[in-house]
């Protein structure tokens, strides 16, 4: 299955950039099938969309925010299940959701992944300039890679809220 | 006094928002519009090689990472005294000129397309590009799609990469284009000009055909008489990569033209108590408030700054467009801001027109791409036109490169009176007593800002992407009275 594992985030920002690292420590140190490819972005909608062209499966990584979990805790889940957060006022003054964006891609025939998954890292320190991770962030880098190689592996988790794929 | 907040999230600026303060009875008493700091980005940029700077400035925002890659880029250049080969400069402003087809379209039919062509008050799940797909036809979706995929291709073949360019070195770039890619270009680039002259008669039915969007363009609710600013070439025609800035009054008279190295004579910053963010205004005419006119410093600069403050286009198609533009809004200069709209489109046009003229160039395809620094670096300035306003980068180092001071004064920030100005203007006019504010009047306050096309900087997507939009209305005493949520 042609598969894209995106590392998402912008890595001068802190934690923010943990999707980066992962991606980075899956080039690394993981002998991929070679019909999986990883690449770092620091795009969202409508460009994000358009580098997903092509797949079958994609795996996004990135950090999270959601001040419900401990920082550092990796959790899976589909795209679907995240709220469009792009209606009407300028939520983005320069896009749209990537959820529109994957709307339009499909209705204008692009070839697009049924379903994107989600590894999401709870993060906190994502606004502040820095290029290195805090610790218990970083912590999560073999975790979160760990996830991925299962999903790899046996394929697309029937129940991503499992608790069996939440690691903390 | 009771408190309308408009609180879109945003990332590398922070928060942007409109604070809108009511008297006791329910009438607009006064606006704030905040845009919170830089977050330490110049600071974050000291003590590095300086010709690591454009990079790293490539990640301040996700929007136009190729107007910080090439104002820093003629930064350094100034730094190290180095004048790249002309080669060098026409890719640079080659890669500009696809980057401008991208962004231009992307605000065009993202941005303002859900307010003129679904129209301010339509329901809020259709005022975004898949309405303005499904009322305009399909296949408006795919030229879309198409403009950015050519712009990212020449992106990538000249910058090295798709989004974030990476070539521009001190005294040109890393690479050339080969004659192969140059005829790929040079396609690209003439299906852009009809891509560009679509989206003008797109504008032009759908938006100039339509009179109730006409007078909402004409009226006086989006209308500030301020001075304008922009880069021109040596034939005071619009320039998005080079030439000096030139500033115009109100009434169109041109009060000079600075080069880069001269901006602390013509700008200086004004500071308020409510906002970390400083406004910039005109040193020669001097700060007098947020208010309009000769006397005021306050200035703007996006595209229709640039149209104002230039003596026309550069390439035919776009000086006809330009032309009819100014015939069309009763002369020259045209204050009405939400014809931004449309001075963004004639801007398009000319980015494709030039983008060809780039590309046919015998000289494109030269080995001649870099000139080797020889001084030693000290100091310089890089102005581009970023495509929501001038963007300037200022870097200074010690004798090895490494960066000592850094100062950018990016597009939004240029205008952030005017945007205060406007936003108070449009909230004015429409928040009155007794009258319940609804989403669509929001929406209209919105507007007033969204045509300055500003840049909150968006590089990143921390999980769950945006956060939904929150207007809290506040009481005398601060307590929360309504909260109105958009898809909380």
């Amino acid at each position: 299955m042609r598969t894209l594992i995106v590392g998402l985030g912008n890595p001068i920002l802190g934690d923010d950039g943990v999707g980066w690292r992962i991606a980075q420590s899956l080039q690394e140190n993981v002998a991929l099938p070679p019909d999986v490819e990883v690449i770092c972005l620091a795009l969202g909608g409508i460009s994000l969309m358009e580098a997903l062209v092509g797949y079958e499966r994609v795996i996004l990584v990135d950090s999270i925010t959601t001040h419900r979990a401990p920082n550092g805790t990796v959790t899976l889940h589909k795209l679907a299940e995240f709220e469009n957060p792009a209606y009407g006022h300028m939520s983005s003054a320069h896009d749209t959701s990537l959820q529109n964006a994957l709307k339009i891609g499909r209705e204008l025939g692009a070839q697009l992944p049924e379903e994107i998954m989600v590894v999401a890292i709870e993060a906190e320190k994502v606004y502040d300039f820095s290029e290195e991770l805090t610790p218990t962030v970083a912590a999560a880098i073999p975790k979160s890679v760990e996830m991925i190689q299962k999903i790899l592996s046996t394929g697309n988790p029937s129940n991503p809220h499992d608790t069996d794929h939440a690691y903390n | 006094m009771q408190r309308i907040s408009i609180d879109p999230i945003t990332r590398l600026e922070g928060h942007g928002k409109i604070d809108i303060f009511l008297d006791d009875e329910g009438n607009f008493a006064n606006s704030y519009f905040q845009i919170p700091e830089l977050r330490g980005f110049e600071r974050f940029c000291v003590g590095r090689q300086v010709e690591e700077v454009p990079i790293l400035t490539n990640r301040i925002c996700g929007v136009c990472p190729e107007a910080h890659h090439m104002a820093g880029a003629k930064a350094v250049d100034a730094v190290y005294h180095v004048d790249p080969p002309r080669t060098a400069k026409m890719l640079r402003e080659l890669l500009y000129m696809a980057f401008y087809c991208t962004d231009h379209t992307t605000h065009f039919y993202a941005l303002a397309g859900p307010d003129f062509i679904i129209g301010p008050d339509a329901p809020v799940a259709e005022r975004n590009i898949l309405g303005v797909i499904h009322k305009v036809g399909l296949e408006i979706g795919g030229k879309v799609i198409q403009m950015r995929k050519y712009g990212h291709t020449v992106i990538e073949m000249i910058g090295g990469r798709k989004v974030h360019p990476c070539t521009s070195i001190p005294g040109g770039l890393t690479k050339g284009i080969t004659k192969e890619q140059r005829e790929e270009i040079e396609k690209m680039g003439r299906w852009a000009i009809e891509f560009a002259q679509f989206s003008l008669q797109v504008f032009n039915d759908i938006v100039l055909g339509n009179k109730g969007y006409v007078d909402l363009i004409l009226g006086d609710i989006y209308t500030h008489h301020t001075h304008y600013i922009g880069l021109v070439d040596d034939n005071n025609k619009v320039n998005f990569y080079d030439g000096k800035v030139s500033v115009v009054d109100p009434e169109g008279k041109r009060l000079g033209k600075y080069a880069p190295n001269e901006y602390t004579e013509w700008i200086a910053e004004h500071v308020e108590p409510w906002t970390y963010l400083k406004f910039p205004y005109l040193k020669k005419v001097g700060w007098k408030g947020f208010i309009d006119g000769k006397e005021s410093g306050v200035y703007m600069a996006t595209p229709l700054s640039r149209l104002n403050a230039a003596d026309g286009m550069a390439t035919p198609l776009a000086q006809a467009e330009y032309e009819k533009f100014y015939s069309t809004l009763g002369g020259k200069p045209v204050h009405q801001r939400l014809a931004i709209h449309w001075a963004r489109l004639i801007e398009l046009l000319y980015a494709a027109e030039r983008w060809v003229e780039l590309a046919t160039d015998p000289e494109i395809t030269s080995d001649n791409f870099r000139t080797l620094p020889t001084e030693k670096p000290t100091e310089g300035v890089g102005i581009v036109e970023a495509p929501r306003g001038t963007l300037t980068h200022h870097y200074t180092t010690d004798e090895r490169g490494v960066t000592t001071k850094v100062n950018l004064i990016v597009g939004t920030t240029n205008n952030y009176a005017a945007l205060q100005m406007s936003t108070k203007k449009a909230a004015q006019n429409l928040i009155k007593k007794g009258t319940p504010v609804t989403e669509g009047m929001l929406n209209m306050v919105e507007m007033a800002f969204r045509a300055y096309d500003p840049c909150f900087g968006c590089a990143t997507h921390s999980l769950p992407g945006q956060m939904p939009l929150e207007v809290s209305i506040h009481d005398v005493n601060g307590k929360i009275i309504n909260v109105l949520k958009q898809n909380c």
